[in-house]
């Protein structure tokens, strides 16, 4: 067997173990590159920027554990930033599995922030029925969640004063890691109730948000663990996102390295078959 | 000191009198002109639309101010400012409504009182309306409008969206009257002439098939197509009396499928072949479900793996795990974000549409292959009309006119 | 039994989806009304059938730790993980924190469900590298341009490539922007025309396998 061919059979353990190292020394020794910002990311950021005080802004959780490394980030940059404009933040999630989760980014980041439970913030938890749910909401906002997810009357809450349905949030944003997510909040809620929408998601779903993006469905997308990196640039505020933005880095490049050398020898094989006298 | 004389205080004076302000000998202002109130058609209720005359006036100097109240109460003197705008903006032809329900020419002014926001306009509740226009300190109030919000049974801005379901149905009815007279050549799809070679393979190596329905429900249609390739499936497996495993996500899925497989193993003469835990629930959980297959494609090793249906990010896990296993893999969803991961890692992919058209493609029956047809025509008229709507488009803005808009409308979404 | 088996089913579906394509232009409340009842008697079936599913897996496994079938021990982890849940979430009303601390419910959603699931995902990104590595190969001119694009885009999304090659990152953008959006909103309308196509052969009655039974 020739070395092209021993490389082209390389056990796939071998890449497991490279990119494992490349992960994590990036993460154990950060470099620290800067990170540009593209217009997307600014999208949302700009919006909220430009939302007075005592605006209401809704942000769902819409995903799962299994995409905690790529959306949590984005959701404490954004909570951050509405806990900076003091906006009024109401949390939700549309996917049950998410909840527990949900309720810790919301409670730890407004913890730090000073904010307080039922004043500056509410965390609603979740409730079945997701396009079920947002007309409802969308109809009336007490009949979808009587209490919030501690079981307090949501009618009582100072934050949620003035808040009647839908309508009366100035921005949802929908940090979504499939179905249910931006497409339903823009189908059973914007497309109904006319609030601005804006997204985040994984970076293997943005592609495909894109098409929403261009005809302003969405007014901004931030996209992966890359979007949640330019939001916290933005924000100046460097959290997770940013830290992992030097492994990404190595692993991409680790990826292309491996795609260039196994078409090396892969051509090289192709011209000795070639070459080679049946 | 020398006194000025009697000429030069005339002429003094006059020199005074140019220097002061002139007087205003403007008209006065006149109030809106054919001021309209009445209820937002197309809609749910909780809105009125309010349209009146554009005036010789209307420039951002001048402002139009609309007042509010409850239809019982006096608007003479009082109510509520609802909004205040620039005289030169709000009009018919920048609301985002077709020409077909158009409620007033495009050059007169519009507005809709919408509920919300500190606003609640009640279905069934009159309510007074005042246009008024402002200029300076000046001020001239149309007489008052009164209307009565209420929700409507049609929302006639989707008759564009209906007549195009009817020509589309119309087209697959006619398609199918097409396909019952003569064949219709149907191209080759690799993936779908690859499941009879798929199963074949298994049966000589005496190994199980694996075949998932995807991550959806029944109310999907890439599920229901999964569900009708696996009726396929299961008849030829039935045939060859190999080992048919199928593991859901979905309990209605499960129930639906087990249906299916029995009676695939019923039209191949096969009924006591069935067995009724070929299909077994695992769990709805996505990592879950994806960590018991991927240990049952390792363990069973089968032979060859059907992935139909929509996925999501345990695509490549499934994919990646089953190719290790050295088995033939077909999928096919119309899941474009995992389309990638399919295609590198499957040795057949039926990508979007190409698994809706399994059914038709599979049993040649001369309605499926007619709504094919139809499905095809479709996107032709799909096609010619995004040529000639941005031709349209173009020519609008190139030549600054708005009779494109005419058709351009007929195609637009529009709520 | 023939009409309960294919007619009735034939009729449910032709009169409910004749309904719900005239509830989609029909704006009036009530409309809406019917919109959420009928799915939230979906999420009621659904729950039924859960028990369907979960009484399935349960048999699964008792007849696997019956057979003493390789891996019947799992069969046991199986059912006390389920059944140990299903226990402590009942007993805390489902609820992962109360009054400020962590309920045992929050802590098998903390302790194993999260890194469970978080690892699961992470394993994507060494598979996404050996299958790359196995597939990426410029087999014939159109594989060579996807090459070449794809190790653009990889360069473009990460600050190391923008630092090493510039360009990379607005090339990126304009892929994505424009390339990227027209595809899948050509890939969108197919399958949207697929999807229809599909959903009226099965009101009308022409797609019928999901039924079951035998032809008529």
């Amino acid at each position: 067997m020739t070395l092209a061919e021993k490389m082209l059979r390389l056990d796939r353990r071998v890449i497991f173990l490279l990119i494992g190292v490349c992960t994590l020394i990036p993460l154990l020794y950060p470099v620290g590159l800067a990170i540009k910002v593209s217009p997307e990311v600014r999208g949302v950021y700009d919006y909220i920027e430009s939302l007075p005080e005592g605006s209401v802004f809704l942000l769902s959780l819409d995903f799962d554990p299994a995409s905690k490394p790529e959306l949590y980030p984005q959701a404490v940059a954004l909570l951050r930033h509405a806990f900076r404009k003091n906006l009024r933040v109401i949390g939700m999630t549309l996917w049950v599995s998410g909840t527990g989760m949900a309720d810790q980014v919301v409670t730890q980041t407004a913890r730090d922030m000073g904010k307080v439970n039922g004043k500056d913030y509410v965390f609603l938890g979740w409730s079945p029925g997701v396009s079920s749910l947002i007309i409802t909401m969308g109809q009336d906002l007490y009949k979808a969640f009587p209490s919030d997810y501690y079981g307090n009357a949501t009618k009582d809450l100072a934050v949620l004063q003035g808040v009647q349905t839908l309508r009366d949030v100035n921005y949802v944003v929908s940090l979504a890691a499939g179905t249910a997510g931006i497409e339903t909040w823009y189908v059973f809620g914007k497309d109904k109730y006319r609030f601005e929408l804006g997204g985040g998601c994984t970076g293997v779903i943005a592609p495909g948000l894109y098409p929403l993006l261009r005809s302003g469905q969405i007014n901004g997308l931030i996209g992966g663990l890359r979007g949640a990196a330019e939001y916290e640039v933005l924000i100046d505020k460097k959290g997770r996102a940013v830290a992992g933005m030097d492994a990404q880095s190595v692993t991409h490049f680790t990826i292309i390295g491996l795609v260039i050398l196994c078409n090396v020898f892969y051509l090289s094989l192709r011209r000795q078959r070639t070459e080679r006298p049946s | 000191m020398k006194r000025p004389s009697t000429s030069s205080r005339f002429w003094l004076a006059g020199v005074l009198l140019l220097l002061q302000p002139a007087p205003s000998f403007a008209d006065p202002l006149p109030p809106p002109q054919h001021v309209q109130a009445f209820d937002a058609p197309n809609d749910a209720g909780g809105a009125i639309v309010l349209v009146w005359s554009p005036a010789p006036y209307d420039s951002p100097g001048v402002k139009y101010e609309i007042r509010v109240s409850n239809g019982s109460a006096d608007i003479t003197s009082g109510g509520k400012v609802l909004a205040q705008f620039a005289a030169d903006t709000h009009y018919t032809k920048d609301a985002k409504l077709p020409w077909w329900t158009r409620p007033a020419k495009a050059t007169d002014h519009y507005y809709v009182v919408k509920s919300g926001k500190g606003m609640e306009l009640k279905n069934g509740d009159a309510y007074a309306f005042v246009v008024a226009a402002v200029r300076g300190e000046e001020r001239s109030e149309a007489p008052a409008v009164r209307a009565v919000p209420g929700p409507n049974w049609i929302n006639w801005n989707q008759l564009n969206n209906f007549f195009v379901v009817l020509i589309f149905g119309a087209v697959v009815v006619g398609s199918i009257q097409q396909a019952k007279r003569k064949e219709i050549f149907l191209r080759r799809i690799p993936g779908l002439d690859a499941v009879d070679e798929a199963i074949g393979r298994a049966t000589e190596l005496g190994k199980p098939i694996l075949y998932l329905t995807g991550a959806g429900d029944m109310s999907e249609p890439s599920t229901l197509a999964a569900a009708v390739i696996l009726g396929r499936v299961s008849k030829r497996v039935a045939l060859y009396e190999t080992d048919l495993m199928v593991p859901h996500r979905d309990p209605i899925v499960m129930a639906v499928c087990q249906e299916i497989t029995k009676q695939g193993y019923l039209e191949a003469g096969k009924p006591d072949a069935f067995k009724e835990d070929s299909n077994f629930f695992i769990t709805t959980d996505q990592f879950s479900y994806t960590a018991a297959v991927d240990g049952l494609m390792l363990r069973k090793q089968p032979a060859a793996n059907f992935f139909m249906g929509s996925y999501f990010a345990e695509a490549l896990l499934l994919t990646e795990t089953g190719a290790s296993t050295g088995a033939i893999q077909i999928a096919g969803t119309d899941s474009d974000h995992q389309l990638p991961f399919f295609v590198t890692t499957c040795d057949y992919t039926l990508i979007g549409e190409e698994l809706y058209a399994a059914s038709a493609y599979l049993s040649r029956e001369p309605v499926q292959v007619g709504t094919l047809r139809g499905q095809d025509i479709g996107k032709a008229i799909v096609l010619g009309v995004i040529l000639v709507g941005s031709l349209l488009a173009s020519a609008g803005v190139l030549f600054g006119t708005d009779w494109p808009s005419v058709v351009l409308d007929l195609f637009k979404d529009l709520k | 039994m023939i009409f309960l088996r294919r007619q009735l089913p034939l009729l449910i579906t032709f009169v409910t989806g004749i309904i719900f394509i005239a509830q989609y232009y029909v704006p009036h409340p009530a409309s809406e009304e019917l919109l959420t009842t009928v799915n939230k008697w979906l999420q009621i079936i659904g729950g039924f059938a859960l028990v369907l599913g979960v009484t399935s897996l349960f048999h699964q496994h008792a007849v696997k730790i019956r057979r003493r079938e390789p891996g019947w021990g799992y069969s046991f982890v199986l059912y006390a993980g389920m059944v140990g849940t299903i226990v402590v979430g009942l007993a805390v009303n489902g609820k992962e924190s109360m009054d400020g601390g962590m309920t045992a419910f929050g802590w098998i959603y903390s302790y194993t469900m999260v890194p469970l699931q978080g690892t699961m995902f992470a394993l994507l990104a060494f598979f996404i590298a050996s299958a790359a590595y196995r597939s990426f190969r410029a087999r014939s001119r159109e594989a060579a341009v996807l090459l070449v694009a794809a190790i653009i885009v990889m360069m473009g999304r990460v600050p190391l490539g923008e630092y090493l090659v510039p360009v990379t990152g607005d090339i990126t953008q304009w892929v994505l922007n424009v390339l990227n959006a027209s595809v899948r909103r050509a890939i969108l309308i197919g399958i949207s025309l697929g999807a229809v196509a599909l959903s009226l052969k099965i009101i009308f009655g022409i797609e019928r396998s999901y039924l079951g039974g035998g032809r008529e």
